[in-house]
């Protein structure tokens, strides 16, 4: 690979990234303030610009995936597929970059464009998987809501607090049938199997979670278990998918699901440590939100191995508010904080190293999406929210 | 058909049956107690005596009365000629379930446990279909459940058996969820008895999981999308209970489709899967599908009524779960029909005791509960008509696997609990 990720360079920008992104309201993710760039490099450099169109079509297609004649169902299964709620649309992106970084000479110039009515029917189904993997994502969004009482989601009340626990159980459910049914047209029974386990995991993950003994929530072996059957599941598999889908060969598939897991966990260790830190640098900014619920996340369990005492404040629990700052006075003494990142920065390299051994190709959106995926695993890291 | 169901002929047994039935101590459903059949069986000196699936809490053992010729016997009991299958049915869905995670596991297990396995009336009516369709496909050698030969087909139609039952467990464990379903199958639901709504939806899911798992191993797509269908259609018709307008609660039309959803989409789609998997042709499929729809609807409508009457056949001798829970069922739209004040007593809920009385009063000058039950022989009888219509096979499992079809079509209708 041309692009390295260390010599990247980086010129403050003109106003051309800060327009193209104006027009992209959805892209809540990593919206680009933190780095400005020449507006030669915008589009290279930019990994969500690279599909936002197709985003679009997914994010409709994905709303008329969901309706159903029952109106309280209806409403309760499009509910986080309005406008506006979508999420930072991580995943779909990710899997859209990668059906063109293995795209090797199957798209046409001619037939590039997405928004096209002669996008190919590989890209097509290629979609498909994004569509699925949002839904079940969004299902099981639903259920962990339920499970934990959460009254808030995605900037909203959470379902289950506006229509009823049931309901919310109920819609996941639909949403995740729709999902099968999807699935099952794409007639691909590797596919299937695929993301039935997926499925199964999610719920492995959250049984985990929830049905700890003390021993395994001061296990990191656990929670990295854990962490992959929440979190990097989905996208590593639907990555392999993806891969599968575009005929190729179980190696590249491979590659394709290491870059996704990686990535997946590069992405959740930074998740927990921003609970702790928020946007800032320093401790006890960010949301606790973890700490609080009891849910035991990386950066803690490093500083337990630097401070065995730590262990039995955790064991004590957390509903005592001033059980919390102990912990975090433990937490701020060690290098939890840093090791987390440290372990983000190691699976985010993996992940990299998995585009970087992708056979070779000479098509420029080949390349241009990869050098995509690779600025992802950057981004995941160095994110402050 | 050559078998015609009014014309069995029974005769007072020897002990073959309920030896045969001792050896089988896992046969908790089919508690044979309580059920009579019609007058003209009795006439011919038949006294079997069988259980529609009490929550089962008995050994089978000690409630057969049955004495009729071990030969006649397995040709006439339905149940019978899958029982040693449906055995290895629950004990495989019993180790699916098993799961590194224990806490789980057991909630999950909770309903496959002995003595809660609640009617099974699905795999039963699943594996029968199986042979009904298996023209020519099992050589004799290969017959026996239990026999290590049992072909890689038969094991893919057991498949859709325990992916049924998984299905339909994970739809009543979600649906419990702040219900106030405080007994399901007569122990008390996992909400009640866990007293955490949180392991119960869980355990729904993980059911449902492993249902996904289990469906994409048979490496069919058809049936993966015939049984994701069917998980739509239970939370299609569970949201359709849950809010139905006034208008909506008192139309037969609307009742009929959310009890299609509800009831008759699993056991027909599942009949479905078991004709694509044995290779049928999509006319025999549809007949399939046909058979286990009738047969849901009917089996629901009776069971409406039955919650009225109870086993007696007089009103209000039933639990009366429906009207109390505010579900208004075949016997009421059809009694509203006749009395129009009906529908005010309706519309005003049930919350009040009295009103109930009102309205069984209504229904007990109607002809709901006829009506209801006439509608359901319809059923009965166009799912009789199905299995009539399959092709001819002279091989004798199949016909007698079609005849135990057509018996359930008719126990469905005569059944008291």
């Amino acid at each position: 690979m041309l692009f390295s990720r260390i010599s990247r360079i980086r010129r403050p920008g003109s106003n051309g990234f800060r327009w193209f992104l104006s027009h992209k309201t959805h892209l809540q993710f990593l919206n680009p303030p933190a780095y400005s760039y020449s507006s030669t490099h915008k589009e290279q450099n930019d990994p969500f610009s690279l599909v936002a169109d197709e985003l679009s079509m997914v994010a409709n297609r994905l709303r008329s995936m969901v309706v159903t004649e029952v109106p309280k169902l209806a409403s309760a299964a499009e509910y986080f597929f309005k406008m506006g709620v979508e999420g930072k649309r991580f995943r779909p992106t990710v899997l859209l970059l990668m059906a063109t970084a293995m795209n090797i000479s199957i798209l046409e110039p001619s037939l590039r464009g997405p928004g096209d009515a002669l996008t190919t029917e590989l890209r097509a189904r290629q979609q498909r998987i994004a569509e699925i993997t949002e839904m079940i994502h969004v299902a099981s969004l639903l259920h962990d809501d339920v499970l934990d009482d959460a009254d808030t989601r995605r900037g909203i009340g959470s379902l289950n607090f506006v229509m009823g626990n049931k309901l919310a159980v109920l819609a996941g459910d639909f949403l995740l049938s729709r999902a099968c049914v999807a699935l099952a047209s794409l007639k691909n029974t590797e596919v299937v199997s695929l993301l039935a386990k997926v499925v199964e995991h999610l719920v492995t993950g959250e049984t985990m979670q929830m049905t700890t003994t003390c021993e395994q929530r001061c296990s990191m072996e656990y929670y990295m278990q854990k962490t992959y059957y929440k979190t990097a599941s989905l996208i590593s598999n639907s990555c392999k998918a993806i891969a599968l889908l575009g005929g190729q060969t179980s190696e590249v598939a491979m590659l394709a699901y290491e870059y996704g897991k990686n990535l997946g966990l590069a992405y959740q260790l930074i998740d927990d440590v921003l609970d702790f830190t928020g946007t800032s640098a320093s401790l006890g900014k960010g949301s606790l939100s973890d700490i609080r619920h009891g849910i035991i996340t990386a950066p803690i369990l490093f500083a337990m191995e630097e401070f065995p005492q730590l262990r039995e404040v955790v064991d004590r629990g957390f509903d005592d508010p001033a059980n919390v700052d102990v912990a975090l006075d433990y937490l701020g003494k060690s290098r939890g904080i840093q090791r987390a990142r440290e372990l983000a920065k190691k699976h985010a390299n993996i992940a990299a190293e998995a585009i970087d051994s992708l056979p070779e190709s000479n098509d420029e959106d080949v390349r241009k999406s990869r050098r995509a995926l690779l600025d992802l695993t950057e981004r995941v890291i160095t994110r402050t929210k």
